[in-house]
């Protein structure tokens, strides 16, 4: 039974220095480890170590090709590193989750359709996370 | 050469932009999220010596 809940809302986020909090919908950060099989004939199921780590962090952000938003954040950023930084906050709690040096490898320009507002998918990989 | 923040996205217009570790400061120079300036001093114009009195 969980004994406490948190509403996801971000209280910050940048991407490369630039606040986007205004424009995100939903991101996931995700800490991941390449799993290493070490299982051995002396064992009865599968075993696994820890490789190395490939972080990553996803969000959603709605497109805008106005001066300081999206477009203009993120056209210079594809094929190369940044830094994505999101702050969450938790009553009294307050964390902090830098992932630097992540790669950007792509950005759709243009995703839309009728009657909607546009957003883009974005995926940065790799990098060190770090949690303050 | 430093750094000026140029958009409020970044933080406070016309303070220095000091950036933190992965931070991709060209594509911040492309959008004109910050601008640079240059420290160098600027040189001393050469001073003019008066015509000695005869």
């Amino acid at each position: 039974m969980a004994t406490t809940t948190y509403l996801s809302n971000l209280s910050a986020l940048t991407v490369n220095s630039v606040s986007l909090v205004d424009q995100c919908t939903g991101i996931v950060f995700t800490q991941l480890r390449e799993a290493l099989d070490k299982t051995t004939l002396a064992d009865t199921g599968r075993t696994y170590t820890g490789g190395l780590y490939n972080n990553e962090c996803t969000m959603t952000l709605f497109q805008s090709y106005a001066a300081s938003e999206t477009y203009q954040t993120l056209a210079s950023v594809v094929g190369s590193e940044t830094t994505v930084v999101a702050t969450v906050v938790e009553g009294a709690v307050t964390k902090v989750f830098t992932l630097t040096g992540c790669y950007l490898e792509s950005m759709p320009v243009i995703n839309g359709a009728l009657g909607e507002l546009s957003t883009v998918d974005l995926t940065f990989t790799g990098g060190a996370l770090s949690v303050s | 050469m430093k750094y000026i923040i140029n958009s409020v996205k970044v933080g406070t217009v016309g303070d220095e932009f000091k950036p933190a570790q992965g931070i991709n400061i060209q594509a911040l120079l492309d959008g004109g999220f910050i601008v640079e300036e240059s420290t160098d001093k600027p040189k001393k114009s050469p001073t003019i010596k008066k015509e000695p009195k005869e």
